[in-house]
């Protein structure tokens, strides 16, 4: 652990003098976790900069406090993004929260990166304007922890993630100064490369994001929605290949394995599905006359696969009745198991059932329960591995099959994260997974933005280390 | 597929060890009004979740901050209603704030422990508060939250009922009225209007004399006691044979089921008027128009999804839901009274709507509680047009 400079506390009040800085153990006690809640890691100050000015004058005084510093958003983040890993401070931007221009004409938003998800959705709304990234924690997590992930969503299979909506971004970087990357018309700005891309995902190891552009497009005027039951895997996968590339390019597609149901159907939640079944869900959105014609090709094309309990809706309500397993699924996690773990791997569509099998034997081997969904358009696999961290070597088990999975998932040509990030809950298997040359580039490219690591240290790579 | 660990896919309950149940999602924060209010993770449900939690395992010593995030929580219970674990998060906060009064902890103001002790004593209560009664029906009592009103100062509720009862003869369901200690001392004119929306749809109303203070008070506060006025209560609304008890207050109807655990059924005033499909009031013409707004403990502690629409297109007035209509007016039962700086912010940002209505409009905010009614009666302070506050009960009555 590095020690800040003994004076550092007065030299961040110097810089702030309308936000607050928290520093008592009951302020910061709540700061030690993510959304994984069971890695907790100390923290010495929380600074909560009452805007973008303020922040701009804090960073230019971090340098001199010899603490390593982390942004936080909303704190949703499930891989350790935003936690105090190497100690130090956290830089919490719940109050940048203006929207400050939706401008209908040029599609685009301009926002600050503590906006929530869900508030800018609410705002766009009535203007007719849809920004597609949609993570299931749209509740409450940020646009800058969108952005610092990638985040992606149920309907990124046909809209694509974070990275594919934004124009422009301005940041802040170690030094003090502000860059822009792009703006309102997107492409490079005054760049020669088109810098805001690798900013895109960097976990907050570059800069402080700011503000932001946002590509906004039309409301979607009409959605249907599809679920399909399937009693073997492989009836399955194949929907899930043909509805990927079936040309009315559906929003979403989504599996949910036998044991996620099974989970929901022993729940107050439960919606009355067959058990031992595998399920599919899909979208297809867009004008009426267009989507309408659609519906019986779709339908046909989920019974053909192997299905005979095929349903679907574009009314609102039975819309949401026919999400309602997938919706519950996340939540009835804690309410089974103290702790869970979610991977986060990427995979070839086509490798479905062998890594479920691989996942089901390594679980089920080690005693551990586990339910499986998947992001299926993007093959974005999320097994959720339940355990009691009180139950001495639950914990070591999880982290032993993540590892196994891991490799494997390397192994057939996918990769750790797909929106998840890989904070420094899943830096662990980057050296493995990327080889010593990979990992050397990777390294070495951002380094000129964060020479000695000060800026959230210990994640995307352990061995980026403050010191 | 091997089902090998299937089983063990119980659902448990969420009771057994409800400091743990918690994930740490943090869905919960937007709904939080003091999170919104002041960015700090402490200060949101997760955060005070954490702080318990962290304290029950001895990693942090309980001290004036942890009282502090403790005492910021208004108890809206908007986080309950978010939650995908489930977490008891009102069960939680009442041990917490009975814990910290029991300890000493508690920075309860003296005159709220007073009235605490005082409504504990419902017809003393009610005598006492007769100059009150007096003077707000002669519009002698300013005070910011004293809405105006015209309480009848001398007959009480279950007077009347009986009068009214014998006069029109209803014979239709049979329900028992939870009268309050708040609303019978001084706003005893909404249990009017209640008992006269109620026999006029042919309903029969029974109060029960025995009915004491449903508890909310000393729940909100940390207040020991609940045990015995939840015991009261049981026996008050268990002795009597009705189809349901009903109430006319979020609060106290949350606080009454607790302790009748549905027997005999309490439910809200406009859920059962809903269910029976009330009289039609005659349609109001002019700019008079009624922003609903949603007491929390309906929505979240209830659980009830809002007030029904054909109770609300029976008052015969325009009306639509306030923006924002299920978030915290921040009355939180006493919050106003015990953090009058965060509740008036609260306030101020839910009703700024209020500011900006197409001009000529003549808003009525009407809503479930009287507590609440208190609170929006403050939005005076700044909101620059004249609005009126009415309880949804008193746009039915047909004495109006
Ligand atoms: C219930 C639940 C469901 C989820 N579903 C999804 C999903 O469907 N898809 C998905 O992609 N993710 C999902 N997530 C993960 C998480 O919500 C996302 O990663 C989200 O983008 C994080 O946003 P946040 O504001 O909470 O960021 P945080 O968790 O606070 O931070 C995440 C990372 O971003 C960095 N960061 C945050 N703000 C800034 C900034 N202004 N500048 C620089 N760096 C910054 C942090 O340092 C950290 O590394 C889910 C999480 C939960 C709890
Ligand atoms: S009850 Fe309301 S104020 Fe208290 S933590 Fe929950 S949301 Fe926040
Ligand atoms: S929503 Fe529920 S589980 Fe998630 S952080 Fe809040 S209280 Fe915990």
């Amino acid at each position: 652990m590095v020690s800040p400079t003994p004076s550092y506390k007065s030299t961040l009040q110097r810089a702030m003098s309308r936000g607050q800085l928290l520093t008592r153990p009951a302020q910061l006690v709540p700061y030690e976790a993510d959304g994984l809640g069971y890695k907790r890691y100390p923290v010495e100050l929380v600074a909560i900069p009452a805007d973008v000015e303020e922040l701009q004058s804090l960073l230019k005084v971090l340098k001199e406090t010899n603490a390593p510093f982390v942004i936080r958003g909303a704190g949703t983040s499930l891989s350790g993004g935003p936690v105090a890993a190497q100690g130090g401070i956290i830089i919490h931007l719940s109050k940048l929260r203006k929207i400050e221009e939706i401008n209908p004409r040029d599609r685009f938003a301009l926002v600050q990166s503590g906006v929530v998800l869900n508030e800018l959705e609410a705002a766009l709304e009535p203007h007719g304007l849809y920004y597609p990234p949609d993570p299931s924690s749209g509740l409450s997590c940020t646009l800058g922890g969108n952005v610092a992930t990638n985040a992606g969503g149920i309907h990124c299979f046909r809209y694509g993630v974070t990275g594919n909506y934004i124009l422009g971004l301005e940041a802040i970087l170690l030094d003090g100064s502000i860059v822009q990357f792009g703006g309102p018309a997107g492409g490079r700005g005054d760049w020669r490369e088109d810098w805001k891309r690798l900013f895109v995902g960097s976990e907050g190891t570059l800069g402080v994001f700011t503000r932001f552009w946002l590509r906004l497009i039309a409301r979607p005027e009409k959605v249907w929605t599809f679920r399909a039951m399937y009693p073997d895997i492989n009836s399955a996968s194949e929907a899930i290949r043909q509805l990927a590339r079936h040309p009315s390019y559906p929003a979403a597609i989504e599996f949910m394995d036998p044991r996620s149901i099974d989970m929901v159907e022993n729940s107050p939640m439960s919606v009355g599905l067959p058990r031992n079944a595998y399920m599919i869900l899909t979208e297809i959105d867009g004008p009426p006359e267009l989507v309408d014609a659609r519906v019986g090709p779709i339908a046909q094309l989920l019974r053909n696969c192997g299905s005979d309990d095929v349903s679907y809706s574009d009314q609102a309500n039975q819309r949401q009745a026919l999400w309602k397993a997938r919706k519950a699924q996340g939540g009835l996690l804690g309410q089974v198991s103290p702790d869970f773990v979610v991977q986060d791997a990427v995979i070839p569509k086509s490798r479905l059932n062998e890594i479920l099998n691989f996942i089901y034997e390594k679980a089920d081997a080690a005693g551990i329960a586990v339910t499986t969904i998947m992001h299926a358009g993007d093959g974005n696999l999320h097994p959720d591995f339940l355990f009691d961290q009180n139950k001495p070597g639950e914990l070591e088990k999880v982290e032993q099959i993540g590892k196994e999975l891991m490799k494997k998932v390397s192994e057939i040509g996918g990769t750790l994260s797909g929106e998840h990030g890989i904070g420094n809950d899943k830096a662990a298997y980057m050296a493995s997974h990327l080889g010593p040359l990979g990992q050397a580039i990777q390294m070495a490219i951002p380094r000129p933005f964060n020479t000695r690591s000060q800026l959230n240290p210990m994640k995307v790579f352990p061995e980026r280390r403050y010191a | 597929m091997s089902g090998a660990t299937i089983e063990a896919l119980e659902l448990k309950s969420q009771m057994d060890d409800p400091l743990r149940a918690c994930v740490h999602c943090g869905l919960c924060l937007e709904v939080c009004p003091t999170y919104k209010l002041t960015g700090e993770e402490g200060n949101s449900p997760r955060g005070r979740l954490h702080l318990w939690r962290s304290i029950d395992e001895k990693r942090l010593p309980e001290d004036d901050d942890t009282d502090f995030y403790t005492s910021e929580c208004v108890g809206c219970l908007a986080c309950e209603s978010v939650c995908p674990a489930n977490v008891p998060y009102a069960h939680l906060l009442e041990k917490e704030r009975l814990r910290q009064y029991e300890r000493g902890r508690s920075k309860t103001d003296w005159k709220v422990r007073l009235a605490g002790r005082a409504v504990k004593q419902p017809s003393l209560f009610n005598l006492a508060l007769t100059p009150a009664r007096l003077l707000r029906r002669s519009n002698l009592l300013p005070h910011p939250m004293l809405f105006p009103g015209k309480p009848p100062v001398m007959e009480s509720s279950a007077a009347y009922a009986k009068r009214l009862m014998a006069q029109k003869q209803p014979d239709g369901p049979t329900v028992a009225l939870l009268t309050g200690c708040l609303m019978e001392a001084l706003f005893r004119e909404i249990n009017f209007a209640t008992i006269r929306v109620l026999i006029e749809n042919n309903v029969r109303v029974l109060i029960p004399d025995s009915q004491g203070c449903c508890g909310a008070f000393h729940e909100h506060t940390g207040m020991p006691g609940t045990d015995k006025l939840f015991e009261n209560n049981r026996t008050a609304f268990r002795g009597i044979n009705v189809d349901r008890v009903v109430t006319n207050s979020a609060g106290c109807g949350l606080a009454l089921s607790k302790a009748l655990q549905n027997k005999p059924k309490v439910q809200d005033i406009f859920g059962f008027l809903g269910e029976l499909g009330p009289k039609q009031r005659p349609r109001q013409e002019g700019t008079q128009k009624v922003y609903v707004d949603l007491p929390c403990h309906l929505v979240h502690g209830q659980k009830v999804e809002g007030i029904p629409p054909n109770v609300l297109n029976a008052t015969g007035y325009d009306w639509e839901l306030a923006p924002c209509a299920k978030d915290c007016c921040g009355s939180g039962g006493v919050y106003n009274i015990q953090k009058p700086e965060n509740a008036r912010e609260i306030l101020k940002r839910k009703s700024d709507f209020l500011n900006h209505l197409p001009s000529g409009v003549q808003p009525i905010l009407a809503t479930a509680n009287h507590v609440c009614m208190m609170q929006w009666h403050t939005a005076r302070a700044f909101i620059k047009s004249p609005f009126q506050v009415k309880h949804i009960i008193q746009l039915l009555d047909p004495a109006l």
